[in-house]
């Protein structure tokens, strides 16, 4: 059925004085200002732990982020303080604009040494796209998208992260490694 | 004479530092304030001094340094000395007005009549009205000598609106004249003692009609066609900067502050307070002597007056920030369709039932 908007609405003569109209704005507009103007008291006497305006103070506060946002990528640590990454090059391949770039390191012959390693690991944020293709390729639970979005730098140089610049403990990732589990279903089968 | 010149000057300081010195820079403040707490939103809080913030109320002399350190433009093809002069011709009527309206009543403080008005005229009101009408010249000049379309338009639009709601506004208040039977601002002041003889009672479609037309002569929104910013930049003062686009800030929170003092005055009376007659209010501070019972009852008077303002003041800031502008031909239409019309009938019904009642 066709939707249409009767624009020759016959309005009375209480209405057409615009007056109704008015009322009900101004209404609207003071209950606003003084249920703020009043709700702010319980906050700063200690009583509520939330102000009723819900905007964020910036720099003083952050925003809570959902654990599906895609911030800069990371490296996770494991717990033998050693990146998860085998520096296989899945995420180098994987990354629609060539950000990241892997210099590996092999086994030596010597004992209880891991097979490989990444010897550098370079991001480069002036280039990323924050697609999240890296993670989803990683096959060893190496690489995240984390929830850390400010990376502002002076100049492109200093956008490049290194390997020590790029290393998370994983017990701060602990979420989006669930959150990754459940999505890409790697662990599943 | 040495007692009354010093009286009288400490009246105008005190007036000129109410309205310039408090009132104009923290209009500014609370506009950006109650419009964001009234959309949910927190509005000024950054500027700060030694990391006190105070709600956000050192934008007000951040504003101030701003205004004073900008460059000082005027454009090419300009007229540079009207350009110089339309801001003055704007903001010393909005203070000049201050001179007839009284902040409070009479008081008898050692054997001295103070009267709270810096100069008492017989025809207070008109003066008000012909002193604040001046102003319409420095919007007119600005857009003229600004050698910009926009400014023209906008200054154009300020005269056919000022004009088209002085008429309205001269009207109604003929109502107000008819009830009190005097022009004087201090005896139509101390004739609403008695609360039911406030001025929103005899003149209720007045108030309305007055406050309409008073805020269309403000040019705030809903009736800012002049500076409209989504149509004309800024209106009359787009070629503007510095302390001169400041001034014409001054000008209209100064404004605000005559609009509520005048309303007060005509019809929310004045300084008094309802239900309390000024004779119980002596005689609460009777232990105090005569003298001290009047001083004490005077502060409290310029207390009441000055709180009325201060709600007319929020009132306006309301409306403001509540109603959507005006379309040009809607204003032209309300003004003289509608308040015109009205506001003659105001004044018939007024003498008829001023002659029934007599």
């Amino acid at each position: 059925m066709a939707y249409f908007v009767d624009r020759n609405v016959k309005m009375t003569w209480w209405e057409r004085s615009y007056l109704p109209e008015i009322i009900k704005g101004m209404c609207i507009t003071s209950r606003h200002f003084f249920l703020n103007l009043f709700g702010f008291i319980p906050f700063f006497l200690g009583q509520r732990k939330k102000r009723p305006i819900f905007t964020v103070y910036y720099p003083e506060e952050m925003v809570h982020i959902p654990v599906a946002y895609r911030g800069r990528p990371v490296l996770a640590i494991n717990e033998h303080n050693r990146p998860n990454c085998v520096a296989c090059g899945l995420c180098e391949a994987a990354c629609p604009a060539y950000c990241i770039d892997i210099v590996p390191g092999g086994n030596t012959g010597k004992q209880n040494e891991v097979e490989r390693w990444p010897k550098e690991f370079t991001i480069d944020y002036a280039v990323c796209i924050f697609c999240g293709n890296c993670e989803e390729a990683c096959p060893e639970e190496a690489i995240f998208m984390s929830d850390d979005y400010e990376i502002p730098m002076l100049d492109r140089e200093s956008m490049k992260y290194n390997l020590e610049q790029l290393s998370v403990p994983i017990e701060q990732l602990k979420d989006r490694v669930e959150f990754t589990r459940r999505m890409y279903g790697k662990w599943n089968y | 004479m040495i007692l009354e010149l010093a009286i009288t000057l400490v009246k105008i300081f005190f007036i000129i530092g109410v309205t310039v010195a408090f009132f104009a820079p923290i209009l500014t403040w609370v506009e950006r304030k109650q419009s964001a707490i009234m959309q949910d939103r927190v509005g000024a809080n950054r500027a700060d001094i030694l990391g006190f913030t105070a709600l956000g109320l050192f934008h007000a002399i951040a504003d101030a340094l701003k205004m004073f350190t900008k460059e000082d433009f005027i454009p090419q093809g300009a007229n540079k000395i009207l350009h110089t002069l339309s801001p003055i011709v704007a903001v010393v009527p909005a203070i000049l007005t201050f001179a007839v309206i009284p902040f409070g009543g009479q008081y008898e403080l050692w054997g001295e009549s103070v009267n709270l008005v810096v100069s008492d005229l017989d025809v207070g009101l008109l003066f008000v009205f012909a002193i604040a009408s001046l102003a319409t010249y420095g919007y007119v000049i600005a857009g003229w000598a600004s050698n910009n379309n926009w400014s023209l338009l906008g200054s154009m639009r300020t005269a056919s609106q000022m004009i088209s709601y002085e008429v309205t506004m001269g009207l109604t208040i003929i109502g107000v004249l008819m009830v009190y039977g005097t022009m004087k601002l201090t005896e139509i002041g101390a004739a609403q003692e008695d609360f039911l003889n406030w001025g929103f009672f005899l003149q209720p479609l007045g108030f309305f009609m007055f406050l309409a037309a008073s805020i269309a002569e403000n040019k705030r929104v809903p009736f800012d066609a002049p500076e409209a910013e989504s149509e004309l930049v800024a209106g009359y003062f787009t070629e503007y900067s510095g302390l001169k686009f400041g001034m014409f800030l001054m000008a209209e929170f100064i404004e605000m502050v005559t609009i509520g003092a005048i309303v007060t005055i005509l019809f929310f009376g004045a300084w008094h307070i309802p239900f309390l007659p000024t004779a119980t209010l002596l005689s609460w501070f009777d232990f105090l002597g005569t003298s001290g019972a009047n001083l004490v009852v005077m502060f409290i008077n310029v207390a009441v007056f000055f709180a009325k303002v201060v709600f007319f003041i929020w009132f306006q800031m309301t409306i403001r920030w509540t109603l959507p502008r005006f379309r040009y031909d809607q204003i032209m239409k309300l003004g003289w369709k509608i308040l015109l019309p009205l506001s003659l009938a105001n004044i018939l019904v007024t003498g008829l039932v001023i002659l029934a009642v007599h």
